[in-house]
């Protein structure tokens, strides 16, 4: 029967040994070229050998313990979901949420790691293969067609005793079990599992000799025949549109459920929530930075940035402040939700990306403000990227991800206590004069980010060196003007009354427009401006992309002008 | 010729003595099994560029004086001058390696090690001979090269996989590489410009990310750095 590449077998593809932490094997099935990586947690990856981008592959790459990372242009994708999570091109911007690598499903049993080219079928093992402690063979390449291979060990049997045929191009020996791989038309691996012998390199190397053997044998048979055409399976790369455009926002209501697998008491005011797919199935991958909304019982949504490492896709954990005068958003949270509550969530969004190619990453925390920052340090951890994390709060006690920041490898110097002046003083000092290529990394309570944000930039480091990410906005929002929208794309002209919003009267009007917040934090609803001039009342875009007066936040913004046109 | 060490046209700065010149064409794996070793002992050496392709300096009069086989790379130690790149790897061993390991002394080690330095060389005359037909026009035939390697390739592999199932890491018995991994690790890296394939061959694979974590590895045009290891 000749090979498909639809076929859906599970077939062994490695050996568990052939994946040591930190390295990626080169594997292949069905004509189709595999990178295999085993993660730092253990989980092991099976993904189409090619780098989105050029198509180099990535067996070459460097597995850095949660993302791998091509050896070209540095793309990274993370464990797990393989999605893209840097594109050094653009070190400024979140790749687009679609950049995910192809994955091949993966099943580690046996002391063999099985794939198969599709999902049709579930991983069953082999007739007995619960039954004893398995050692696998060397394994054995051979230059044959996988059919022929596999009669090749049928004839090892003795006549008396005949070789007991199993699906899937495997077959039972007396006590072992062998299987063929399929690597393509011509070619193959043999492997084969074995009880765990007495003398284990004596058994090996006695294996190994006759698997030789037969190989040599199976390789003289398949030189006189003609080659079989290889399979032929399709790769398809990524538009240079899809790799140079950030990441799209996603219009509110597109959410998935999560349960909540652990909620604890992480520091003083801090609550910890571990949120999980209820399928025990990975998230969606992230970005260091990123939020997700949390869709609350009581109707509210409000944003929270994910805590996480690099391809730590199993969980998101986020950090919710306990607030004794809370307006009904974290105080449902922390007051009703319990562990085993399923929760709705957006997919995580980034607004705050992190560039890798800085020469110096200050991180500057406040209180709850840690939470996007102990991810970003974790990556840049992950990497060896040199960083520095400072995390200010008014009592030891408060402190929160403890653990976690303990794990870091970086300089990490916490400040308790300190007044608003010794504050802005640690801040210059640990900023200190520009330099080229330093980027710094702000969030924590309105005060702080605005105080950072000066004291940097008499310092010298221009706007795009400074990263900021507001909770909330604390400014109260002026909605006294009336004015006109113009709406380039959708030809409309609305008219925005005193009291509502721009996007409140788009939304009227029957457009879909994409928002999150609604407060003019979160970056959702950000929109090109293309006349007229913009009332900001946002605390999302900086003082420069203020005064281009080229975008603006339609959820709290407004016109100083009568006028304005959108690109909308 | 001028210092490499020379800051700038600083003339107080005083060059260090520098015996060791290396006659080098940089897309040489021959020649870069010297430059790596020298970079693992930290040694400082002078480079002189030869012009191997396509200029076949190699071929010219002043290459052949020092060397009449007509090869890179050439070696010289202030008066002395060497050529073969496996025995200028245990002249800089033996000479200039106080911790004794990469060219161990002990009889039997010695053998392996050079038993293995032989294979580099049939390493050189498949995998680097099928590299420099694809990629420079040589007329080596192709295919017989190709098989070369992969039959050496086999034989490599099979041998680390029984080194690893017995925490052998290395090519040579003792628990630390020698000059034998450094002299057969630039065509097996270098394989797939040859049209080789090493997706047969996953302990060899692995060896290749233990030898570009030995300290002081440094890389060369198509050797890319392996990541860092776990802690
Ligand atoms: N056994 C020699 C082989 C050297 C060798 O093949 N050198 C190549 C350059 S990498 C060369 O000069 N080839 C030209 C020739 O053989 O004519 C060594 O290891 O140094």
């Amino acid at each position: 029967m000749p090979l498909s590449l639809s076929d859906p077998t599970w077939y062994p593809i490695a050996s568990s040994e052939d994946l040591p932490f930190r390295h990626v094997y080169q594997g292949q099935l069905l004509g189709r070229e595999l990178a295999v990586w085993r993660a730092d947690d253990g989980n092991v990856n099976v993904w189409e050998n090619r780098c989105l981008h050029r198509g180099v592959r990535l067996s070459i790459g460097i597995n850095e313990g949660q993302e791998l990372k091509c050896q070209y242009h540095g793309w990274r994708y993370a464990n797990q979901s393989a999605g893209c999570t840097y594109i050094p091109a653009h070190p400024a911007d979140a790749p687009a949420r679609r950049i995910e690598n192809r994955k091949y499903p993966v099943k580690e049993a046996f002391g063999l790691i099985w794939s198969a080219a599709n999902d049709d079928q579930k991983f069953a093992p082999f007739a007995g293969a619960e039954s004893t402690d398995w050692f696998p063979l060397r394994p054995m390449p051979v230059n044959a067609a996988p059919e022929d291979v596999l009669a090749g060990l049928a004839r090892l049997a003795p006549d008396d005793q005949p070789a007991d045929l199993l699906p899937g191009m495997a077959l039972r020996l007396g006590t072992t079990v062998y299987f063929v791989q399929p690597v393509d038309a011509g070619r193959s691996v043999i492997r084969g599992l074995i009880e765990k012998p007495a003398d284990e390199v004596a058994t090996l190397r006695h294996y190994n000799e006759t698997l030789t053997k037969l190989r040599d044998r199976l390789e003289r048979a398949a030189a006189k025949k003609p080659a079989p055409e290889p399979l032929q399976p399709v790769f398809e790369k990524v538009s240079a549109d899809l790799a140079s455009m950030p990441d799209i926002a996603i219009p509110r209501g597109n959410t998935m459920p999560v349960v909540v697998k652990r909620k604890w008491q992480s520091a003083d005011g801090v609550i910890g929530f571990e949120l999980a797919d209820r399928d025990g199935k990975h998230l969606p991958t992230f970005q260091p930075g990123a939020h997700i909304d949390v869709h609350l019982p009581n109707g509210l949504i409000r944003q929270y940035s994910i805590t996480n490492g690099p391809g730590d896709l199993s969980s998101y954990v986020i950090g919710v402040k306990q607030e004794s005068a809370s307006k009904g958003g974290s105080k449902v949270l922390v007051e009703t939700v319990r562990e085993g509550d399923v929760l709705a969530i957006s997919e995580p969004r980034n607004n705050f990306p992190l560039r890798r190619d800085a020469t110096r990453t200050v991180l500057i925390a406040g209180g709850i403000g840690i939470t996007p920052l102990l991810s970003m340090a974790r990556f840049l951890d992950k990497s060896s990227l040199n960083y520095e994390l400072h995390y200010f709060a008014r009592t030891g006690d408060g402190l929160a991800f403890q653990s976690e920041l303990a794990a870091l490898h970086g300089k990490v110097d916490r400040h308790i206590g300190l007044a608003r002046e010794a504050i802005k003083a640690k801040v210059a000092e640990v900023l200190g004069q520009y330099q080229f290529a330093n980027h710094v990394y702000i969030c924590g309570p309105g005060a702080m980010l605005e105080m950072v944000q000066e004291t940097a930039a008499s310092l010298g480091w221009p706007d795009d060196a400074i990263h900021f990410e507001y909770f909330q906005n604390d400014k109260v929002i002026d909605s006294s003007s009336a004015f006109d929208v113009e709406l380039a794309r959708s030809a409309m002209t609305l008219h925005v009354p005193a009291g509502k919003t721009i996007l409140e009267t788009m939304r009227e009007a029957g457009l879909t427009v994409p928002s999150s917040c609604e407060q003019g934090a979160c970056g959702t609803c950000l929109t090109t401006v293309m006349e007229g001039e913009v009332d900001h009342q946002d605390v999302y875009l900086n003082k420069t992309e203020k005064a281009s007066n080229t975008c603006m936040m339609t959820c709290v913004s407004r016109a100083k002008s009568g006028r304005l046109v959108l690109d909308i | 010729m001028d210092c490499p060490d020379k800051p700038g046209n600083d003339d107080r700065y005083e060059c260090p003595l520098m015996t060791i010149t290396l006659y080098d064409f940089e897309l040489s794996g021959n020649c870069y099994k010297l430059r790596l070793l020298m970079n693992i002992l930290n040694l400082p050496y002078e480079i002189v560029p030869v012009d191997f392709f396509p200029g076949r300096q190699h071929k010219a009069d002043w290459f052949l004086r020092m060397n009449p086989f007509g090869q890179l790379p050439v070696l010289k130690d202030d008066d002395l001058t060497l050529s073969d790149s496996g025995a200028i790897l245990a002249y800089l061993a033996k000479k200039y390696d106080t911790s004794g390991k990469w060219f161990p002394d002990d009889p039997a080690v010695t053998a392996e090690v050079l038993r293995w330095h032989s294979v580099a060389d049939d390493i050189t005359s498949t995998s680097s001979a099928a590299r420099l037909a694809l990629g420079y026009g040589y007329a080596f035939d192709i295919e017989k090269s190709q098989k070369g390697a992969h039959r050496i390739f086999r034989l490599m592999d099979e041998h680390l996989w029984f080194g690893e199932k017995s925490g052998r890491d290395w090519l040579c018995s003792p628990a630390h590489p020698t000059t034998a991994d450094i002299a057969c690790f630039p065509y097996v890296m270098l394989s797939e410009e040859g049209g080789i394939s090493r997706q047969d061959y996953p302990a060899l694979r692995r060896w290749t990310d233990r030898v570009r974590r030995v300290p002081g590895f440094t890389v060369m045009s198509g050797i890319f750095p392996a990541g860092r290891a776990k802690e």
